[in-house]
């Protein structure tokens, strides 16, 4: 299941279910993602295809380090969430 | 209290479940909308994952600086210029624990709390902490 929140849910909707194949990783469902909605890919990847810096990640609502952790697989049953900086209050 | 609500806030409520014997302060604060040229806000919440953090901030203020009750209500959806989006509201023994717990929370929301907010003015929309903003 993945969840948008923010300008990215305004480009994906806000929640999505995807079946990715076996030992899938939190970069392949996100690159599923820019090949399915060329906007988010516009808005999340640079012309290098890298995460940009401000996208935010969480796996099963704990944030995880873009920098580090995008080669993270997932299993059945895992939530990824995506959405920009912060701003509450 | 921590709560995620599209409802008006009642800060005299927030403050009489906080108060005590024990409390000599009761400080509170809160973030509403200013005029920056727009028309409304909205408000957008993850909201099971803020309250989860919502409840961890809250309880690193409440051992940090012997709080005495701690209350954070965030508000979502469509809110005016003047409303509020938000009300801390920390009791404790003396004034100096009740302002510091109040400043770690309201400084930890901002960087930790899956909250996000859009302006909406006559010509132009903008998610707050992005740059990039588009005519509607």
């Amino acid at each position: 299941m993945v969840l948008a929140f923010a300008s990215f849910r305004e480009i994906l909707g806000k929640e999505r279910e995807l079946h990715l194949k076996e030992s899938a990783t939190v970069k392949d469902l996100l690159e599923e993602l820019a090949v399915a909605r060329p906007a988010f890919k516009e808005a999340a990847f640079d012309d290098t295809g890298a995460l940009r810096d401000y996208v935010l990640l969480m796996v099963n609502r704990k944030r995880i380090d873009p920098t580090q952790d995008l080669s993270r697989q997932l299993e059945e049953g895992d939530e990824l969430a995506v959405f920009p900086p912060l701003a509450g209050g | 209290m921590i709560k995620i609500t599209e409802e008006e806030i009642s800060l005299e409520e927030m403050i009489n479940r906080v108060r005590s014997n024990d409390a000599g302060a009761v400080v509170t604060f809160l973030g509403t909308v200013r005029d920056d040229g727009l028309e409304r806000m909205e408000v957008e919440a993850f909201r099971e994952a803020a309250l989860m953090e919502l409840e961890a901030i809250r309880e690193e203020a409440m051992s940090r600086f012997h709080l005495i009750a701690a209350e954070v209500v965030h508000r979502t959806g469509t809110l005016a210029v003047g409303e509020s989006i938000l009300a801390i509201v920390c009791s404790a023994a003396h004034r100096e624990e009740a302002f510091s717990g109040c400043r770690y929370i309201i400084e930890e929301l901002k960087k930790r709390a899956p909250l996000w907010k859009k302006e909406l003015g006559e010509k132009c929309e903008r998610w707050v902490g992005q740059s990039s903003s588009s005519s509607s």
